[in-house]
């Protein structure tokens, strides 16, 4: 039998309020068993009256379709309330999912939070 | 000479897929596929770990089966399933040309596949759904 999941499976997310929008770092793996930890973390923001969120994921290792999911259900609420998700250090698997998916089309992406972080100033 | 498989059996549920990414990976790694091949390896299996769980068997308990052979510069991989008949070959496209507000939320897993693999082969045999792919090694 195949060992049990290390911790290395883990997803995650870091939260820092910024001045107009809120900071997620996000690292680890996402995938179908906790995807829904993002979309759940981001509902707590936007409760609190968060328009723009920023996913940085220059730590994610790793996105299938159920975390996309889970993107696409965070920006078409925010976007139905004239806020954005927004995105920066993507690279590596997560990268060439959101290419071959043309999220990335989709999306506002940056290099690097701090470009975001002026983007939405 | 036919290549020998490992197999691993288990419910059909999101639950197992991390075993069966162990279980894959076991055999992988030593075989020189390197972390990033790896990743993409195991996203291929999630996403038909996934569309198994959720449609194979409707409400009732299922198993799906992953095995594998390690062969020189690929590794051949195949997922049965004994419930519904389903080809993923024949599922529909998602339109990527949506805007945000009108693209489904669903619906990439089967296109990052096929991404992924370029081609992979799909036998309903004696009530089974075999999907197969053929990845490459270094």
């Amino acid at each position: 039998m195949p060992s049990p999941p290390s911790s290395d499976n883990l997803l995650n997310i870091e939260a820092t309020q910024l001045e107009k929008a809120v900071l997620l770092k996000v690292s680890g793996r996402m995938d179908a068993e906790n995807a829904t930890d993002f979309d759940q973390a981001c509902e707590v923001w936007i409760s609190k009256g968060a328009k723009h969120l920023i996913a940085d994921l220059n730590d994610l290792r790793y996105v299938s379709s159920m975390g996309l999911r889970s993107f696409l259900v965070v920006a078409q609420k925010l976007k139905s309330s004239s806020g954005s998700l927004v995105f920066c250090g993507l690279s590596g698997l997560p990268r060439q999912v959101f290419e071959m998916t043309r999220l990335i089309d989709l999306f506002p992406v940056y290099e690097t939070s701090q470009q975001a972080i002026e983007a939405l100033r | 000479m036919s290549p020998e498989y490992r197999r691993l059996k288990l419910p059909a549920r999101v639950e197992s897929v991390r075993m069966f990414h162990e279980f894959v990976r076991s055999g992988a790694e030593p075989a020189g596929v390197d972390s990033g091949e790896l990743d993409k390896l195991e996203l291929v299996l999630e996403e038909l770990l996934i569309n198994i769980s959720r449609y194979a068997y409707g409400s009732e308990a299922g198993s799906v089966q992953v095995s594998y052979a390690v062969e020189p510069g690929k590794i051949l991989v195949e997922v049965t399933d004994w419930g519904s008949s389903f080809n993923p070959l024949e599922a529909a496209p998602p339109d990527l040309t949506l805007g945000l507000a009108d693209r489904p939320v669903g619906g990439l897993g089967v296109l990052l596949v096929r991404q992924i693999v370029g081609s992979f082969g799909y036998r309903r045999v004696d009530g089974q759904n075999m999907v197969s792919f053929c990845f490459p090694a270094s």
